[in-house]
């Protein structure tokens, strides 16, 4: 999408950040910015080696990571699974199809005080939450990349005599996974983004809470510290992903 | 025999699902489940008139989610216009800066919640905000999307009949942008939606946020769910506005 | 490494003043002259450059149809594009009457592309107002419209998106807006290419009465020998990249020309001595695609 001399385009996005900082460092310094809206950046990166050494940061990590992760975990397999069975008919996809995507645009943030409700305020909401709103992209992808699969290749393979379970896993599965990878991607990305969300609206644990509870002490740059980690961490997720993409494309 | 047909097409197979959806809530919530979590359909429409519709109070609350969505969105797609026009119109910006627009973009911004509301406070101002934090990516997307994809075939079509550059902007980088534009805007109030939304819920001093904890806290679970039904109607009339208006100017593809 | 084709050249040569000496006495007004056109793109660097046309010269008739017939990347496109100003050679020049083209000239020159280039977003009519307003010529558009939309049996659909037709449809209408623009030449390159063999018989009768009765020069593009020989009034054969004129047949048979034509044995003679000129040239073509793919492949550890 972006190309050419990739190194002009580094430099433009570098200066941009640089400029970002030292906007940072004059708003703090000459212009005299609230220290209650914008703390000085030293106090950030000493409160963020903070976290870091005390190991705060570890365990709010791990909360997340954990649900995220098993939320992630279900969302998938029963994703695929849900997909591949409503892909099995046609007739059963003009059904269904409309009913998840008209889900799909309802937020579901709609619907957590009833995450909060059913499963209280600890981790269960916020897998059941992250889970359910990650499932429907990989269903919804799931549904189209295995309806998409050629017919030929299935009749091909039967006539070799494949049994079912060969015919899911040689045929099948290899063949949609381009399109499944993708609604993976992208729930991914929501599934990290409803759980930092619920844990941040509700929740006794975890990064989320933690950045709440930063706010609701006033320790500003404690709130920036952990801000400035969850923003480093969505790059290094999004670099991530963008380098299995493109390593996708090429197998 | 009519009514028999009627039903047995994909609308009416749609219909029965639901209802039988329906059927199987209200059999379970009155058979099975803890009355202290969850009500009954019929439940839930025998308090949506008196508790939240007639109430002027929870109505207000939801009247003013309206107006704080309306404005969030209406921002979203100007200024989303306007910045996707800045930064597609040159090569510097979309090279450039268009990858940290799509890292700002991967951020989970719910984390960004209790900033909003360190910056803005608690009112109306937090949830607009917020929500155009959300539903301006989108618009900026697709404009930029839309400057670079016009066909080249189109455009040698046009250069060869004589137009001038000021006639190719009109005639064909325009209304190609237009209709790229319009598919992002279904997106963006989507996300528009959801910021408003989580910025509502967080704040529970006021608002829905406030009824969704009063409602939750009782051992009453039907209000609230009548409140999340009344508030999941307005998405989806919402996003069918939205697509109705989308289907009204593209209806030559 | 191919032969140096500069044998075939001369035989080209000789074959054109062949057939110059044969045609009407009095030497016919010349439409379109190319001098010396030769083209050559430029790749990442020196030896990336391909030659695509190679001193090419050719004069296009007042009022005749001129087919340019050659294999794929024979450079028949691009040298359509130069007679039109839509590229500029490396070398040679293109001129109508005393005019020099150097881009594009649409008050003399309507091109009709191989995909529709209707602006999906107009209706039928509405892209012909703006056609008339890109090339400054409004006046009675809507009168012209209608007209050349009859012509072409579309009258009936000047409300409708382009979407809403079939692609034969739509290439009907490519083509009347081509002769909505009122210029005394036609540029067009393989209209009928992406068209099922029907629709493109159907066509190319139509458009054979439609010249018939306006008089314009007309230069086609195809790969088609049938199409060639059906609608042309003299084919150019182009030789493979680099692209020179291998040979120009003539085809004096009067317009319009009916589907029966077809059936003639001169319309056999034709095709067949078309067929000869080319399959060399074509031959030519795979052998290259064929080195060129070796030369790109894993070396063999065979040594």
């Amino acid at each position: 999408m972006l190309e050419t001399r990739p190194l002009a385009m580094r430099a433009v996005q570098v200066a941009f950040l640089a400029l970002l900082l030292g906007l940072w460092f004059f708003a703090v310094g000459a212009a005299h910015v609230h220290r209650l809206l914008l703390p000085d950046p030293v106090n950030v990166w000493v409160e963020m080696r903070a976290l870091a050494v005390s190991g705060a940061l570890w365990n709010a990590a791990r909360v997340t990571l954990t649900t995220v992760g098993e939320a992630y975990g279900l969302a998938v397999a029963f994703g695929i699974l849900i997909g591949f069975s409503i892909s099995r008919s046609r007739h059963a996809v003009r059904l269904f199809e409309p009913i998840l995507s008209g889900i799909f645009a309802i937020p579901l943030t709609l619907f957590f005080p009833l995450f909060i409700l059913f499963f209280g305020i600890g981790t269960g909401s916020k897998l059941a939450y992250g889970g359910l709103y990650a499932l429907l992209p990989v269903a919804m992808t799931s549904i189209a990349a295995f309806a998409r699969v050629d017919p030929g290749l299935i009749r091909g393979a039967r006539s070799m005599g494949a049994r079912p379970w060969a015919l899911l896993r040689r045929v099948y599965l290899p063949a949609a996974l381009p399109g499944i990878l993708n609604g993976m991607r992208i729930a991914l990305v929501i599934c990290v983004a409803a759980v930092l969300g619920g844990e941040t609206l509700a929740s006794t644990a975890g990064v989320g809470y933690a950045i709440k509870l930063a706010e609701e002490l006033m320790d500003i740059p404690r709130l920036y510290a952990w801000l400035a980690f969850v923003v480093l961490a969505s790059f290094a997720l999004n670099l991530l992903l963008s380098a299995v993409e493109s390593w996708s494309i090429e197998a | 025999m009519t009514s028999l047909l009627a039903w047995s097409g994909l609308r009416g197979q749609r219909t029965l699902l639901l209802l039988a959806l329906f059927l199987l809530w209200e059999v379970a919530a009155r058979l099975f489940a803890d009355p202290a979590m969850i009500a009954a359909p019929s439940q839930v429409l025998s308090v949506l008139g008196p508790r939240i519709l007639a109430d002027p109070h929870v109505l207000a609350a939801v009247g003013l989610t309206l107006f704080e969505l309306t404005v969030a969105f209406l921002c979203s797609v100007i200024f989303g216009l306007l910045i996707g026009l800045a930064i597609g119109a040159s090569a510097i910006g979309r090279r450039g800066v268009m990858p940290i627009v799509l890292l700002l973009y991967a951020i989970p911004q719910a984390i960004l919640l209790p900033l909003f509301v360190l910056w803005f406070g608690i009112g109306p101002l937090c949830k607009i905000t917020f929500g155009f934090s959300h539903g301006v990516f989108p618009v900026i997307l697709s404009t930029v999307a839309g400057l670079r994809g016009a066909s080249p075939l189109l455009l040698s079509g046009a250069r060869s009949m004589g137009a001038s550059r000021l006639q190719i902007i009109r005639h064909l980088l325009f209304p190609h942008m237009v209709s790229v534009l319009f598919s992002g805007l279904r997106l963006s109030m989507t996300l528009t939606l959801l910021g408003v939304l989580l910025a509502e819920l967080f704040v529970s001093t006021s608002g829905i946020g406030y009824f969704s904890q009063v409602f939750a806290q009782t051992f009453d679970p039907a209000p609230l769910f009548a409140l999340i039904a009344t508030l999941a109607a307005m998405a989806v009339m919402l996003n069918e506005a939205v697509r109705t208006v989308e289907h009204r100017f593209t209806r030559w593809k | 490494m191919g032969s140096p084709p500069h044998d075939r050249e001369r035989a080209g040569v000789v074959r054109i003043d062949q057939y110059r000496e044969r045609a009407s006495a009095a030497a016919p007004a010349v439409a379109i002259s190319a001098q010396h056109i030769t083209q050559r793109f430029q790749g990442r660097n020196q030896q990336h450059s391909v030659l695509a046309l190679d001193d090419l010269s050719l004069e296009v008739h007042q009022g005749e149809f001129l087919c340019l017939l050659g294999p794929s990347g024979c450079g028949k496109s691009t040298l359509l594009n130069i007679i039109g100003g839509m590229a500029s050679p490396t070398a040679g020049e293109v001129r109508i009457g005393e005019r020099a083209i150097v881009g594009p000239a649409p008050r003399d020159i309507a091109f009709v592309f191989q995909e529709s280039t209707l602006l999906p977003w107009y209706t039928v009519l509405e892209n012909f107002k703006v056609a008339a307003e890109f090339q400054n010529n409004a006046v009675g558009w809507e009168e012209r419209a209608r007209t050349t939309l009859r012509s072409v049996g579309m009258e009936g659909f000047a409300e409708h998106y382009p979407n809403q037709l079939s692609t034969g449809m739509r290439q009907r209408i490519n083509l009347a807006r081509g002769l909505f623009l009122d210029t005394p030449i036609l540029l067009m390159d393989e209209p009928f290419a992406a068209l099922d063999e029907q629709t493109r018989m159907v066509l190319g009768e139509d458009l054979s009465v439609l010249l018939a009765r306006t008089g314009k020069t007309i230069v086609f593009v195809t790969h088609s020998l049938a199409e060639a020989v059906f609608l042309a009034d003299r084919i150019v054969v182009m030789t493979a990249r680099p692209g020179r004129i291998k040979a120009i047949t003539l085809n004096p048979e009067p317009h319009p020309r009916s589907p029966d034509f077809m059936m003639t044995p001169r319309f056999g003679e034709l095709r067949n001595e078309l067929f000869t000129l080319l399959r060399d040239e074509i031959r030519h073509t795979v052998a290259e695609m064929r080195e060129a793919r070796d030369r790109y492949a894993e070396p063999r550890n065979d040594a």
